[in-house]
């Protein structure tokens, strides 16, 4: 998959967690939890949700590196790689 | 290779929401229902064309769609559950009326402070840091238990207060006799004074069907008139079910929301299965009355928390009915219900069970309208007569709600020892619901999620 695909998909998964979601004015640097008021339980189903379609197993001690949307894209890059 | 990744006793809503986690990341579930509708302890019934429910089907921490971080949203978004696309109906509000003393309370935490500097102005300075107080504590922090009542009088200095305070949220769903854990009261002091009861759109009947779509839609599987008879075990796990009718279903995990009690009983768990045998109990009285006649009786109250007598005695009577204190509730009184003709009255009071359960087949039908008649007497006195006007009655008894629920010695709010972390002497069984300890409509939801995110989804 491409980074912008990859962005996409970040953002899909997000807005169908959270049907009020505005991603008019993210930042892709900063923390998507704050912008977007997302708590622990819907941080986990990001996580879920990505387990669910591309089979990806992401170890609780790596989900720092789920903070920002740009830090979401590089960490998955080479996971969906062949995808 | 086992026929289901899930198995989920009971179709309520702490299993119906736990199966909508599991299904909605791909978890092959299947929830076993005892009866022909779900809902569990949050049912309904036909009787005589009347569509009834088993017991007031308010809801508790009423928030509007924006507070993302509100409990009810947040559940929402857990059961991927469009927030907007549900109307509901606030309650138009409460009383709770002591001997003497009243308190109304809305959705609105400002008019039970108001209240409270009207009723007993030498303690609203100490009520509002006592608010203070319960925000600034964290109620899923495991803790050892704490005493609500010691808590509450510490730092209010005034007994009725106390009291008045405590009785709604006992009444909501406290397992314990006359005292509650403040973790607890924590938790549903919040739910019914600060967010406050509503009603889903329509009728529990289709607020259950909606969820219950909502698991199947995710790929969840549900069989009806599917009661279980004995949880397997094998070589230290769990291994399955098998039903009254002797079919046998494997499943990787189990999770129970039958109670402790019932569970051990399954399982051939070893302990004191007393110990989790609740003692609150009670008989609920459903009246169908002339709209216009609740009106006048109601004037405009949802709910009434009422003592009336010396001293409050939130425990398991000697008799087989307590009047002295209860709840009497006016289902149509939310705001924007559609009016029924008629409308109900339904009156709940503590009840015993071993008094109830001694009863002889034959005596059990004249004991019970004897107290059905003294718990309309004792509604009468505060709300008024209605009794000439009753167009259909039916009441219910411990002994019915065990039959009817498995929940053993009829005790709705289940174990005064709940386990929180829902495990069990098994690594791959677990509970949910009213013994894991999140209690009403909203906190069964909880659980089921919290259990299976915990458990089964990490």
């Amino acid at each position: 998959m491409s980074r912008d695909e990859i962005k996409d998909v970040i953002l899909e998964i997000i807005a169908d967690i959270d049907e009020e979601a505005d991603f008019a004015s993210l930042d892709a640097e900063a923390p998507l939890r704050d912008q977007l008021d997302l708590d622990s339980m819907d941080f986990l189903d990001i996580v879920m949700e990505l387990r669910k379609r591309y089979k990806l197993q992401i170890p609780e001690d790596e989900y720092p590196q789920l903070a920002t949307l740009t830090s979401c894209v590089n960490y998955l890059e080479p996971k969906l790689q062949n995808v | 290779m086992a026929a289901y990744q899930l198995l989920i006793i009971g179709g309520g809503l702490s299993g119906i929401a736990a199966g909508i986690r599991a299904a909605r990341f791909g978890i092959k579930t299947l929830i076993l229902e005892q009866h022909s509708l779900p809902g569990g302890l949050n049912s309904y019934y036909l009787r005589q064309g009347h569509l009834l429910e088993t017991g007031l089907h308010a809801m508790t921490n009423c928030a509007p769609p924006g507070a993302k971080q509100a409990p009810l949203n947040r559940l929402f978004r857990q059961l991927h559950l469009s927030r907007k696309q549900f109307n509901f109906h606030e309650q138009i509000g409460s009383e709770i009326r002591f001997a003497g003393r009243s308190l109304r309370f809305t959705n609105d935490p400002t008019v039970l402070e108001a209240e409270i500097g009207r009723a007993f102005p030498e303690a609203i300075d100490r009520f509002r840091r006592l608010k203070q107080l319960i925000a600034a504590y964290d109620p899923f922090a495991v803790v050892p238990w704490r005493s609500a009542r010691h808590f509450l009088a510490e730092h209010l200095r005034q007994p009725d207060l106390v009291d008045m305070l405590l009785l709604p949220l006992m009444i909501y769903g406290n397992a314990e006799e006359e005292d509650m854990d403040l973790g607890q009261f924590a938790i549903m002091f919040r739910a019914v004074f600060e967010e406050g009861f509503f009603r889903p759109g329509g009728t529990m009947r289709e607020f259950l069907a909606h969820l219950v779509q909502q698991y199947l839609d995710f790929g969840g599987e549900l069989r009806y008139r599917a009661p279980v008879a004995e949880i397997l075990v094998e070589a230290g796990r769990v291994i399955g079910v098998r039903l009254a009718g002797g079919e046998v279903l494997t499943g990787d995990t189990v999770l129970s929301t039958a109670g402790i009690p019932e569970t051990m009983r399954l399982s051939g768990w070893p302990g004191e299965r007393d110990r989790y045998i609740g003692r609150m109990s009670f008989m609920e009285t459903i009246a169908l009355v002339p709209r216009a006649r609740v009106a006048t009786l109601s004037q405009g109250r949802t709910i009434i928390f009422y003592h009336q007598g010396p001293v409050l005695q939130y425990r398991r009577p000697d008799d087989y009915l307590d009047p002295s204190w209860g709840v009497i509730c006016f289902p149509g009184n939310f705001s924007g219900l559609e009016p029924e003709e008629p409308a109900q009255i339904r009156v709940t009071n503590a009840a015993s069970y071993p008094r109830w359960k001694a009863l002889s087949a034959e005596a059990y039908g004249p004991v019970k309208e004897q107290w059905t008649l003294a718990a309309t007497m004792a509604s009468e006195e505060i709300i008024g007569n209605y009794r000439p006007s009753i167009v259909y009655q039916d009441s219910f008894t411990p002994v019915t709600i065990e039959r009817f629920t498995r929940k053993a010695e009829g005790a709705v709010y289940g174990s005064g020892v709940k386990i929180k972390d829902g495990t069990t002497p098994w690594p791959n069984l677990f509970l949910a619901g009213t013994d894991q300890g999140y209690l009403g409509i909203v906190g069964a939801m909880l659980s089921g999620i919290t259990i299976v995110n915990q458990h089964i989804l990490r």
